[in-house]
């Protein structure tokens, strides 16, 4: 093993460790901070994977992540009191009663044309199963359909970028099934095995913390198995792959539909921390910021696109405490953003290998002019 | 003699224009073959055509004695069938030694795949194949550091790791100076009898040196076929190709 990579697998370690232990130093408000930002680390995850490995720069990723968030959010969206207390046997969402047509029956089943579709949401963990599934199943259809057609660069990110408009316009005129504008609030509490995940307690932290440990650890082991390396390649080179005999789209579907999977669940993990769903999710800036964080922290590094993420969000949160800076932040992160494309192209990831290569070649240099002292210490003795 | 790539009657119209018009040619086993031709001669299109990256109109492709006529570019390389660009293209952020492995893959499919590292027998292959295009010394660099020459040498390097049946070769030694150009002739010279090849070239001195059989394209039909010196005596080809060369050298 190099040192480059053994120092690479430190900073995983490293990173690991101090997410687990921040929260001995945090109180509740900013553990819940640190929950949502970590879930922002882990959608930098999912964009270095899809950007920075595939080479597809998906500028819809928010449409997994909110197709996530909305999924778990529907059904805790049932679970909540305000869902149980509107004279029914079954929960009925509050909005949904607010908006019904007079004499509507106030039945899940049927207070509107297609309410119905609630109805499995009663189960909880159909609504985990569906936070992943939903992602990964509209990631198969669009990949299939854009890979197969061998449309690249550009062109992906065209087409995802007017996908996630359009199904945010689709979420907001769905009003009567999605609250709209308003999004889905005033959501029950997560319980698993009994446990409840309060969003401002450690149990919250920790299931996200954990989360994105396995999720970096995975990814990075992922990228790191002989498929990984012919999706680089793909990257580099999709003819020359093409006619080394693989399937090119195959590889790129794989990995684009892991990395929505990714984002998909980091969606459920971000309705556990911050209690809301909303197609702020899908704006377009949303997405954009995403592709930001991988940038600046570096989107051919997993760990860097995740780290990026995380800092940025910390450091904005910092600032916009400060109302002259609240106004300046969108300016700032703006002009951060070009500074790092033009200066350091593979982010603050890159920056830490540019370092971490010096010190490996100081470091045999050292090595190098050691052994040639010895060798003349051992020619002199022998010399007389 | 076993037929090792055999096209029949092949052809394809872009627009009206016959860039390729009923091409017939059958490579026996081992065999290396040039293919010369003028500017727009439709060489590289019928490299196009029995790699599957364009669809022919006509006509059927044979390796060995399967089909593989209007395939998708990765069914004909895994039947068989190794291609080198005229623009050498590798995978510019991998290391070199990693493009080697890339091209040993034996398992296609990208389940098979999730797995890590590579077996003793590639691995050794790969350290062979290195050592055969003189690469030894940067397998640890990025591709993107090689020369022009180097970067021609690893892809060739891969179509060996790749160890395909029958080798399509454009343009090997395009834009390299004499002494690599003789190095590639060498490292192609190596590959004869193992492999069957076609090789497109316009470089004559090249062709000397490496060509056994030769085939001239014209205007997208076969205009002769036969050995060097055949070739440069006949009258035909003088008057469509080699009397043109002839005048700048």
């Amino acid at each position: 093993m190099t040192i480059q990579r053994r120092l690479d697998y430190l900073c995983y370690a490293i990173f690991i460790v101090a997410i687990l232990l921040v929260p001995l130093l945090l109180g509740d408000f900013w553990i819940n901070r640190m929950s949502k930002f970590l879930v922002y680390g882990m959608l930098g995850v999912a964009v270095s994977l899809c950007w920075g490995y595939a080479g597809i720069l998906n500028l819809g990723q928010g449409l997994f992540f909110g197709a996530g968030a909305y999924m778990l959010a529907m059904s805790l969206k049932l679970l909540s009191n305000t869902s149980m207390q509107q004279g029914s046997d079954t929960p009925v969402p509050d909005f949904m009663l607010w908006n019904a047509q007079p004499g509507a029956p106030t039945e899940l089943c049927c207070i509107n044309h297609g309410s119905w579709l609630w109805l499995p949401f009663q189960s909880q963990w159909f609504g985990i199963l569906m936070g992943i599934l939903l992602p990964v199943t509209l990631a198969l259809i669009l990949g299939l359909i854009v890979f197969r057609k061998r449309i690249a660069g550009v062109f992906v990110s065209i087409i995802t970028l007017a996908l996630v408009l359009l199904v945010r316009l689709v979420l907001i005129d769905a009003q009567p099934l999605t609250n709209g504008f308003n999004g889905l609030t005033d959501l029950g509490t997560l319980t698993i095995l009994g446990y409840q995940f309060d969003a401002y307690g450690l149990g919250t932290y920790y299931l996200i913390a954990v989360s994105l440990a396995l999720v970096l650890i995975g990814a990075r082991m992922l990228v790191e198995t002989r498929a990984g390396l012919i999706l680089q390649a793909i990257r580099d080179d999709q003819n020359r792959v093409r006619y080394l005999g693989f399937d090119v789209p195959v590889y790129q579907l794989f990995f684009f539909t892991v990395s929505a999977g990714i984002a998909g669940y980091a969606g459920m993990l971000y309705v556990v921390a911050a209690e809301f769903a909303s197609p702020t999710f899908m704006d377009l800036a949303y997405s954009i910021t995403m592709v930001v964080w991988a940038a600046v922290g570096g989107r051919a590094s997993l760990l860097g696109a995740c780290i990026g993420a995380i800092l940025i969000n910390i450091v904005a949160a910092t600032v916009s405490e400060t109302q002259s800076f609240m106004e300046a932040w969108k300016a700032v992160i703006g002009l951060v953003f070009v500074l790092v494309v033009l200066y350091l192209p593979r982010g603050l990831a890159g920056l830490a290998s540019d370092i971490g290569e010096r010190i490996e070649a100081r470091a045999a240099a050292r090595a190098a002019t050691g052994s040639q002292a010895a060798a003349m210490v051992a020619a002199s003795r022998r010399a007389p | 003699m076993t037929a090792a790539l055999t096209i029949d009657g092949i052809g394809v119209a872009f627009a009206g224009f016959k860039a390729v018009d009923g091409v017939s040619l059958v490579i026996e086993e081992g065999e290396l073959r040039v293919l010369l031709g003028a500017n727009g001669a439709g060489k590289t299109t019928l490299m196009d055509l029995v790699s599957g990256r364009t669809r022919a109109t006509e006509g059927h492709v044979f390796l060995y004695d399967r089909e593989i006529t209007n395939r998708d570019e990765h069914q004909i390389a895994r039947a068989g069938l190794g291609r080198k660009f005229q623009i050498p293209s590798v995978f510019k952020e991998l290391s070199v030694r990693a493009n080697l492995e890339v091209a040993s893959c034996r398992n296609p499919h990208v389940f098979a795949n999730l797995r890590f590292g590579f077996s003793r027998a590639q691995r050794r292959r790969v350290d062979e194949v290195l050592a055969l295009i003189d690469l030894g010394d940067t397998a640890d660099q990025p591709a993107a550091n090689l020369s022009h020459g180097q970067t021609q040498w690893l892809e060739l390097g891969m179509l060996i790791v790749q160890d395909p049946k029958v080798l399509l070769l454009d343009e090997p030694t395009a834009g390299m100076t004499q002494a690599e150009t003789h190095k590639t002739a060498e490292i192609i010279k190596s590959l004869r009898g193992q492999h069957s090849i076609i090789v497109v070239e316009h470089d004559m001195a090249f062709v000397r040196e490496i060509a056994e059989r030769i085939t001239v394209l014209h205007l997208g039909r076969v205009l002769a076929e036969g050995d060097l010196a055949s070739i440069e005596t006949n009258e035909d080809v003088r008057r469509a190709y080699l009397g043109a060369a002839a005048g700048h050298g």
